[in-house]
């Protein structure tokens, strides 16, 4: 999963930088340190689509799912192992 | 009637004490809590030596706190001035030397965000966070606790009022490269607040939303018109703001009756919001403003909420809301685009050909507002006042003020007004209203930038993305991440250029100007 987290952080810096932020943990709040916002979500979420190939519903698109890099990741891989089992699916 | 904004709470208190005034992040005031804390404030800020006029900074995130400094600091004979928790530092320290404000209600860790040398005017803070693990702050601050010991009956009675005070200052962007201070009087506000009662019919029954930061005009309508119908003013929070689908479940699960947004956040709702899924049935009323709605997206708004009533206001800062268009979902499927429609109550608009002379329908023109909600100008700046609050030369039987807008119009054969752009580089994107002479010069405050033009690139769903061309001085770097750095810590995020681009030299007019025009359709 070292590869999902990388690419995550990739996204998650590069807007970081563009706000004048460093150093940003897995664990803070993309949130509240202003990485995401309403401008920045759905960009993100393209950047998900476009790199995992999942399809992200409206209704996933809260903040547990996207509070910080490790809530992302948990996210993205669980929709990859899904995709993956479709009999698993609800 | 009431004269000033203040006897809305007060005369609200004594009808709906017990009512629930605001509701922000799972806490809520009734009536009477905030009347009578608002009356504490007013009277901690006149011992620690607020005098009338003088200005106070309200920054912090929108809480309960926020209409409690608002009615404080205007019981208190002050004019309030809303600072942006989410812009840098450098512009909020611009605006408070700017306007010389002279106590903040704050939180510490938004005070110490601040640097002091930047903020002398300031002579103490009201921390609305818990006195718990105070350490001292600088300038001094006053605890939020410290309230209990003033009487919360009245307001302070030793002030003479006119409606004609200045109530609150609005900063926006300015196209010198600093932002401008919107002076705004009671009678400005109450102008318009009174206006939205009779043409809304606010009930107290009604739930409003808060949708936009309190510095951005359209708050004035959430908040004074709930606190004037004894109605309930619900903040959105700020995962609300972000989330679409959060969004739909906070309008349906509050009850919201009343909604006043930009466009923008309505089109991230129809596209996002999942709607369908929600009981909306309460929402009774959809305001917008700020800019342009895309017609393709209102009229899918218009299906999914077939029982709510839709307007498109207008009007810039300095002149609250000047026109105003109830849509007509008959009409909707025909139109083109969505008219700003015609005067409110108490205004008259009109626009004006380059010989200044009336324009007739089907005619394009600038657009001037007349009226007791049209501003005095700008905290400090009366030459930028001069020019854009003139004298009405149609008239001259007495003295009065007008106000060019900048905006183009046509006037439509039915008497409606179609907005059609711009006379200068002010951009709208997400309904922020931006200059983008503004972002031009924090971009070419970098030593290394030699020359740079920002220019607007329409969009559909944010009717703009900016996209900054920059040339560097020979022998310099420059990555465009260092000059995003460079741009984050001046404007606010909304402002921030959504691309950038470095070359060589740019494109030049033949008299040597920078082509923008050029540079807007090269993308």
């Amino acid at each position: 999963m070292a590869e999902i987290r990388d690419k995550i952080r990739e996204f998650v810096s590069e807007t970081a930088q563009s706000r004048g932020l460093t150093n940003v943990t897995d664990s803070e709040s993309l949130i509240e340190n202003g990485v995401i916002d309403s401008l920045t979500i759905f960009r993100l979420v393209s950047f998900l689509e476009d790199n995992f190939g999942v399809r992200i519903g409206d209704e996933e698109i809260v903040n547990d799912n996207f509070q910080s890099v490790d809530t992302i990741e948990s996210f993205v891989a669980d929709k990859l192992s899904k995709k993956r089992s479709p009999v698993q699916r609800g | 009637m009431a004269y000033l904004l203040q006897q809305l709470l007060t005369r609200s208190a004594s009808k709906h004490p017990d009512k629930t005034a605001v509701w922000a992040r799972g806490r809520s005031l009734t009536y009477r809590e905030l009347e009578e804390r608002s009356n504490q404030l007013a009277h901690l800020l006149r011992k620690h030596g607020i005098h009338k006029g003088d200005r106070v900074g309200i920054y912090f995130p929108k809480a309960v706190e926020s209409l409690v400094s608002m009615f404080g600091v205007l019981k208190a004979g002050g004019i309030y001035v809303p600072l942006d928790p989410q812009q840098p530092a450098q512009r909020i320290q611009y605006i408070i030397d700017n306007c010389s404000i002279r106590a903040l209600v704050t939180t510490r860790e938004k005070l110490q965000s601040l640097d002091r040398e930047a903020i002398q005017s300031v002579q103490f803070s009201v921390l609305t966070d818990s006195s718990s693990g105070a350490e001292k702050t600088n300038p001094r601050g006053i605890f939020w606790e410290e309230l209990a010991n003033f009487p919360a009956e009245t307001a302070p009675e030793d002030l003479q009022f006119t409606t004609l005070d200045l109530a609150y200052i609005l900063y926006t962007s300015g196209s010198t490269g600093r932002p401008k201070g919107v002076m705004l009087s009671h009678q400005n506000a109450l102008t318009f607040i009174e206006w939205c009662a009779g043409t809304f019919q606010i009930q107290s029954e009604d739930r409003l939303s808060s949708h936009a930061p309190l510095h951005f005009d359209l708050s004035v309508f959430d908040i004074y018109n709930a606190i004037e119908a004894g109605a309930t003013v619900y903040m959105v929070p700020d995962d609300a703001l972000l989330f679409p689908a959060t969004l739909a479940k906070f309008i349906a699960g509050q009850g919201i009756s009343v909604w006043y947004s930009v466009p923008s956040a309505l089109v991230h709702l129809v596209l996002h919001g999942n709607l369908k899924a929600q009981n909306l049935e309460r929402l009774r009323l959809l305001l917008f403003a700020g800019e342009v709605f895309p017609i393709k997206y209102l009229r899918q708004l218009a299906e999914l909420l077939p029982q709510v009533e839709l307007y498109n206001l207008y009007g810039p800062t300095e002149t609250n809301v000047c026109t105003y268009y109830r849509v007509d979902r008959t009409k909707l499927a025909s139109m083109e685009k969505i008219p700003i429609g015609r005067a409110c109550a108490n205004t008259e608009v009109f626009a004006v050909d380059e010989q200044r002379r009336l324009i007739q329908p089907g005619q394009t023109g600038e657009l001037y507002v007349r009226g007791p909600s049209v501003t005095n100008g700008y905290w400090g700046d009366p030459e930028k006042t001069r020019q854009m609050v003139v004298s009405n030369y149609f008239q001259t039987h007495y003295s009065e003020q007008m106000y060019r807008t900048g905006d183009l119009v046509i006037l439509r054969e039915d008497g409606d007004y179609d907005f059609v752009g711009r006379r200068d580089s002010q951009i709208k994107s997400r309904g922020y209203r931006i200059e983008l002479g503004e972002i031009e010069t924090a971009l070419l405050s970098h030593p290394a930038v030699k020359e740079v033009a920002v220019v607007a690139i329409p969009d559909e769903e944010i009717s703009n993305r900016i996209k900054a061309v920059v040339s560097v001085h020979d022998g310099a770097t420059l990555t465009v991440t260092h000059l995003q750095q460079h741009c984050a810590q001046r404007v606010p995020k909304y402002m921030m250029p959504d691309v950038i681009e470095f070359r060589e030299v740019l494109p030049k007019t033949s008299t040597g100007k920078l082509d923008r025009v050029v540079l807007a359709v090269q993308r």
